[in-house]
């Protein structure tokens, strides 16, 4: 066992020869570089912004656009090296919930000056929500995906629905068929990255809130506490997959596209997947199940410009280029995400597939993640109680209270 | 060494020595010794000494998620993290973990190396094949081993149903109880290589007469190992034990990779808990606390153990 990594050494270290950059001399009138860390959504994305950029270039010789890609997974901690040390890029994707954080440390530019009238109208106006802070645009939407549930076809008509489910009900009462035919019913998501959403669609569904108008957690009400009893007994009676603990949202998306679950609940990029991977999967999108309300989960990615970065005029200029309609279709189709500009809303692409159009009828139902500074760590709270439940090791409405608390402490 | 002496009591004039200090007195050598030690010193300064001073600073300050110091807050990141019940869960668990993983190594690692000091056709590959996991980064390792006990597809699983001792899949990742003696196994595994090298080394310095004497004598295989191999060996056996509770107490990736230090924080060990808050809920600051804390842990246990080590000689 060689190998230790705490991570902080690493950062003290880059932390250190951070300054060097900085001395490097500016050639900002001769040809400018704008630096653009892009998130890795698929093998496509690299390539889709290096095209971009070049496309971008011929058109405008004087402005450079260096494209880094950096995986999801290390996104956020990259930025924090970077910009902490002083290599901060001029405009990078984030996750629009870790936004907050940006605006409150003062290194994110508001973007309102630099917005025309016109680009502003390019946006379906809910994307531009999630962006806004204290009434400015720090975020402009580049990925937006809502939530909604796939069923298998064959699984679903032998269990008696074969349009698939409508509510939790028929949810149940199809999982209690399919138990024991080797198949899974309903696919619960249990470990890492959105196990919290995963109880948000049903506690939405029975008209529950996440915080409350005075900032604090409401997840722990009545409706948090039905979704968390439905979820529990769902786990308890075996019409989930077993070890639920032991899925992430991947693992559950790889159960369907096997052909071994009848449902889940994810976004519409499991589209594109199940078309390259099991092209032969037969299957169906319904809204996400109904409580007593219709509701589904929304959420946005956005770019951001730096406050530091010396280029902001050739940035913007690039983001002008990279919301307009052919580049937004391209990049929607490779990675199977919602369109978020009217131009390309209207693009025959997503205006007549009814798989997307399921996703895009649900957007007037659509919640966003709070924003909230911590909320990172309310989610990790809610997940660590939702496992314990899912491991029968506590009640729901003892897991939540206990959640709660801890939220409050940080909200 | 005997012609630079020559030189420089030749080429010295002869005042200079008794002028400076005993260290920098060029005596016998050509450099002052401190000269000739002063790049690993400078280089261990770079590597060790800053990044403590910051990690120091950062546990005592109020850090934002972009490690912007936010100012002097003394002790508080400490006192929350004394406060914290996940803490003491990995604490206590970082202490499982060391002691079962460097227990079991050793354990193993020496008949391991006992069987490759005998001769046998083969031994050479069999040195080999026990060295190659060592080749291995700990990260692909612990991917290697998610993947095997998964439950759907995993090799484990699928050996064991083919060899009729379970029914359906175990999912050994889901639950504590399981993932963590799994990642414990891990953690044995892949400390032997480096553990039955140092005890092959040990082995092979040994003199052989006395084993011959011991067998003139009419001394057991079991007496021979028990009253002169051990006790020969112990040397070897203490240094394995210490560093290897160094590097197993820091080890970050096996834990991190296979479960995240879950579900519910049930796996956790500092490394990993202090990498999660960190990076993962954006609080540098507690998490350089438990940094500093993890430090000071292995530093009395080294001492500690070295100081126990020296008492009966």
């Amino acid at each position: 066992m060689a190998r230790q990594t705490t991570g902080f050494g690493r950062r003290a270290v880059l932390g250190g020869a951070a300054a060097l950059p900085m001395l490097r001399p500016t050639w900002a009138s001769a040809a400018e570089t704008v630096r653009f860390v892009v998130a890795e959504y698929s093998n496509a994305t690299g390539p889709y912004f290096e095209q971009m950029a070049q496309e971008f270039h011929q058109a405008n010789p004087g402005i450079d656009v260096k494209i880094e890609v950096v995986n999801w997974n290390v996104l956020l901690q990259t930025l924090q090296t970077d910009i902490s040390g002083g290599t901060a890029p001029d405009l990078s994707i984030i996750g629009t919930r870790w936004l907050l954080d940006f605006v409150k440390d003062g290194v994110a530019e508001p973007m309102d000056t630099y917005m025309t009238p016109d680009f502003k109208q390019r946006f379906v106006p809910i994307f531009l929500q999630p962006g806004s802070i204290g009434g400015k645009i720090y975020g402009l939407p580049i990925a937006a995906s809502a939530r909604a549930m796939f069923y298998n076809k064959a699984i679903m008509t032998r269990a008696g629905f074969p349009n698939g489910p409508t509510t939790w009900d028929d949810v149940v009462a199809a999982a209690r068929k399919i138990k024991g035919t080797g198949s899974y019913g309903f696919g619960l998501q249990g470990k890492e990255i959105e196990t919290d959403v995963y109880w948000y669609y049903a506690l939405w569904s029975y008209g529950g809130e996440l915080v409350n108008s005075q900032g604090k957690a409401a997840f722990d009400g009545p409706a948090g506490v039905q979704a968390l009893t439905l979820y529990k007994m769902l786990v308890e009676q075996g019409l989930t997959e077993s070890g639920v603990t032991s899925y992430n949202r991947e693992d559950l998306q790889n159960l369907f596209k096997q052909g071994r679950l009848g449902m889940v609940i994810t976004a519409p990029f499991l589209i594109g997947q199940i078309a390259k991977e099991s092209p032969n999967l037969q299957y169906g999108i319904v809204p996400v199940p109904r409580g007593t309300t219709q509701s589904t989960y929304a959420v946005t990615d956005s770019i951001v410009m730096l406050k530091s970065s010396r280029v902001k005029q050739a940035a913007f200029k690039f983001l002008e280029f990279i919301f307009s309609k052919q580049p937004r279709v391209l990049f929607n189709k490779n990675e199977g995400f919602l369109p978020t500009t009217r131009a390309d809303a209207e693009d025959p692409y997503f205006a007549d597939d009814p798989r997307l159009k399921v996703f895009i009828d649900l957007m007037p139902h659509a919640h966003f993640a709070p924003v909230i500074a911590g909320w990172e760590d309310v989610a990790q709270d809610v997940i660590n109680s939702l496992q314990s439940v899912y491991l029968g090791n506590t009640q729901p409405e003892a897991a939540l209270k206990r959640a709660a608390g801890q939220a409050d402490q940080v909200l | 060494m005997v012609s630079a002496g020559q030189a420089s009591e030749q080429g010295q004039p002869a005042a200079l020595p008794r002028i400076l200090p005993p260290f920098l007195r060029p005596a016998r050598h050509g450099l002052p010794p401190l000269l000739l030690v002063l790049p690993s010193l400078l280089l261990a300064t770079a590597i060790v000494v800053y990044p403590f001073f910051v990690i120091v600073r950062l546990s005592l300050s109020n850090v934002s998620p972009f490690g912007q110091l936010r100012g002097f807050v003394g002790w508080a990141n400490y006192a929350a993290v004394l406060a914290d019940p996940i803490f003491y869960g990995a604490l206590w668990r970082t202490l499982i973990w060391t002691a079962a993983v460097v227990g079991g190594t050793v354990l193993i690692s020496m008949p391991v190396a006992l069987v490759l000091q005998q001769e046998f056709y083969g031994r050479a590959i069999a040195r080999i094949v026990i060295m190659l996991p060592w080749a291995l980064s700990l990260a692909m390792a612990a991917i290697l081993w998610e993947w095997s006990f998964n439950a759907d597809y995993g090799m484990i699983n699928g050996v064991l149903r083919n060899l009729g001792l379970s029914s359906g899949a175990i999912h050994w990742m889901a639950r504590a109880d399981t993932a963590f003696p799994v990642e414990i196994g891990v953690g044995i595994l892949v400390s032997i290589p480096f553990t039955a090298t140092i005890f092959q080394g040990g082995l092979s310095s040994m003199p052989t007469e006395i084993y011959e004497a011991a067998r003139v004598d009419g001394a057991s295989g079991v007496q021979q190992f028990r009253y002169l191999t051990l006790p020969l060996l112990k040397p070897f056996i203490q240094i394995a034990i210490v560093l290897n509770v160094i590097y197993v107490f820091n080890s970050f990736p096996i834990i991190w990779v296979m479960t995240h230090g879950g579900p519910d924080n049930s796996t956790h060990i500092l490394v990993t808990y202090a990498y999660e808050l960190a990076f993962g809920l954006g609080r540098p600051g507690p998490a350089a606390a438990i940094s500093v804390l993890m430090l000071a842990i292995v530093l009395a246990f080294t001492m500690v153990y070295l100081h126990l080590q020296r008492e009966p000689t």
